[in-house]
């Protein structure tokens, strides 16, 4: 299941902080999907660090898609 | 995940990596104040001593010390790329840059040739240290549809190329090297504001404005293109310059000048365009300096045709780009990345950090920047008239400015030892 989350024209942190609410009601099998202004390359780090699997593209219009999986 | 994005996910470095310069910049603020107060001397004419000292306090002491800094951290939170052996690495430059500044202020306020020549030594070793890890850093970064990586590599030979000609003026002031003084010192000048500090923050401001100010992203065309030419431009005329080629010198000179302020006239339109709902205090701050960056222009223009005469008009020129461009961008971007990576670090190492607002209150920063943008104003004043009592006056406000920054700086240093401390605690606690 898909779960979506648009967190463009937010301020940073605000971005952050919504995707770290949102992972932790996060199951195994649901996918969180972002919609994010940029690279959000700090969150990667602790996705990878918590054992997150994860994906992104940059679209055309520089908006970046990240899919993370719930674990 | 991207082929080749493995390395932008190293570990961001500890708070302490940029901190230190941070901390360290306005105390050399502080020191050009109290340079001001004890020689007024320093706004007669920008040829003096003291103002060649002043000068190089806040762009080598201040700025560049706040751009190193930035570099360290900014670069894996907004470009993805890890400066290797960062905590080393900065401890290293942090030490030979401090030195250097010293060096060179103190060398220039003297004009003792073994002090400028030591200057150049440590400087070189503090740069060339850095470049080449930054260097590293940003080519393994992998290179995205943002202009800000690239941008920030020109800006990075930018500033050898700064360093190499302030090395060659060392060599004539203090060895009597046989080359063209004048002719060097405008390019100093020229790639000093634009090829260095220039490319910097207009490389910044395409990813942070939008980012911090909730604006619309710059014009693609603009951020693809500024950078490129400013730098082929630079290059073009520093040879024009050195070969006397003086008509197409100052065609390049006036291609340069409204380039330059395309840069602050598109950040106040993507500013007008922001979805802010009450501007902040750093977003003014922004719109102060893109003013003061476009008036300097104004004024370096009218210098240039010969239109304002007289030995003041270059020091309102460098006071109202250096200072009330440049130090003011600097520090409103240092008043939201210092919370901001406080908050990142505190939220990587699990502890659960307070809202950044609560870092550093709103108040605290206005207060400073309210003091920053009013001595601006009051610099000016003094330069222009001459007046000692006010310079000395304008001196007293650098110190209490440049302090007031180091103080908020330091709250934010405060706050996140306070909760780092709460979190090992509760952590004891729990086991």
């Amino acid at each position: 299941m898909s779960i979506p989350l648009d967190v463009r024209g937010l301020e940073p942190p605000q971005p952050f902080e919504c995707i770290m609410e949102q992972l932790a009601d996060l199951k195994a099998g649901q996918t969180l999907e972002v919609l994010l202004d940029r690279t959000p390359w700090p969150l990667f780090r602790i996705l990878e660090r918590d054992g997150h699997t994860h994906r992104h593209v940059v679209e055309q219009d520089g908006t970046v898609h990240v899919w993370i999986e719930g674990l | 995940m991207k082929p080749g994005a493995a390395l932008s996910y190293e570990a961001t470095p500890a708070f302490s990596v940029p901190l230190r310069f941070f901390l360290t910049a306005p105390l050399f603020g502080m020191l050009a104040g109290l340079l001001l107060m004890m020689e007024p001397a320093a706004l007669a004419s920008r040829w003096t001593p003291a103002a060649l000292s002043l000068t190089h306090l806040i762009t080598v002491g201040f700025m560049l010390m706040v751009m190193t800094g930035a570099l360290f951290q900014v670069l894996p939170v907004v470009a993805g790329a890890a400066i290797p052996g960062a905590r080393y690495v900065s401890a290293v430059v942090h030490l030979t840059l401090t030195l250097g500044a010293c060096l060179l202020s103190l060398g220039l306020l003297l004009m003792s040739p073994g002090m400028l020549l030591a200057a150049a030594i440590v400087s070189t070793l503090a740069l060339g240290i850095f470049l080449i890890a930054s260097i590293l850093g940003l080519w393994a970064t992998p290179i995205g549809p943002q202009a800000t990586p690239r941008d920030l590599r020109l800006a990075l030979v930018g500033l050898m190329v700064t360093l190499a000609l302030g090395i060659a003026l060392i060599l004539i002031l203090s060895r009597g090297q046989p080359w063209p003084l004048l002719e060097l010192l405008r390019l100093h000048i020229g790639w000093a504001w634009l090829g260095g500090v220039g490319l910097l923050l207009a490389g910044t401001s395409w990813l942070v404005v939008p980012m911090f100010q909730i604006t619309p992203n710059y014009p693609g065309i603009l951020t693809r293109v500024w950078s490129p030419i400013a730098f082929v431009l630079l290059f073009v005329w520093s040879v024009c310059t050195l070969m006397g080629l003086s008509i197409p010198a100052t065609v390049i000179t006036a291609l340069l000048m409204l380039l330059s302020a395309l840069f602050p006239v598109t950040t106040l339109w993507v500013q007008a365009h922001s979805r802010r709902a009450k501007p902040d205090s750093i977003f003014r701050i922004i719109q102060f300096s893109m003013v003061n960056i476009l008036v300097g222009l104004v004024v370096v223009a009218g210098i240039e045709l010969t239109l304002l005469e007289g030995t003041h008009w270059p020091l309102v020129a460098g006071i109202l780009i250096m200072h009330g461009g440049f130090v003011s961008f600097i520090s409103g971007m240092l008043y939201k990345i210092v919370p901001f990576l406080a908050w990142l670090n505190l939220t990587q190492a699990g502890v659960r950090a307070p809202n950044v607002k609560k870092l550093l209150p709103e108040i605290a920063i206005k207060r400073q920047l309210l003091a920053h943008a009013l001595l601006s104003l009051t610099l000016l004043v003094a330069a222009i008239s001459g007046d000692p009592l006010l310079i000395r006056l304008s001196g007293m406000g650098l110190v209490v400015a440049f302090a007031l920054l180091l103080s908020n700086l330091f709250k934010v240093f405060r706050q996140y030892g306070v909760q780092q401390k709460m979190h090992s605690g509760y952590k004891e606690i729990a086991e």
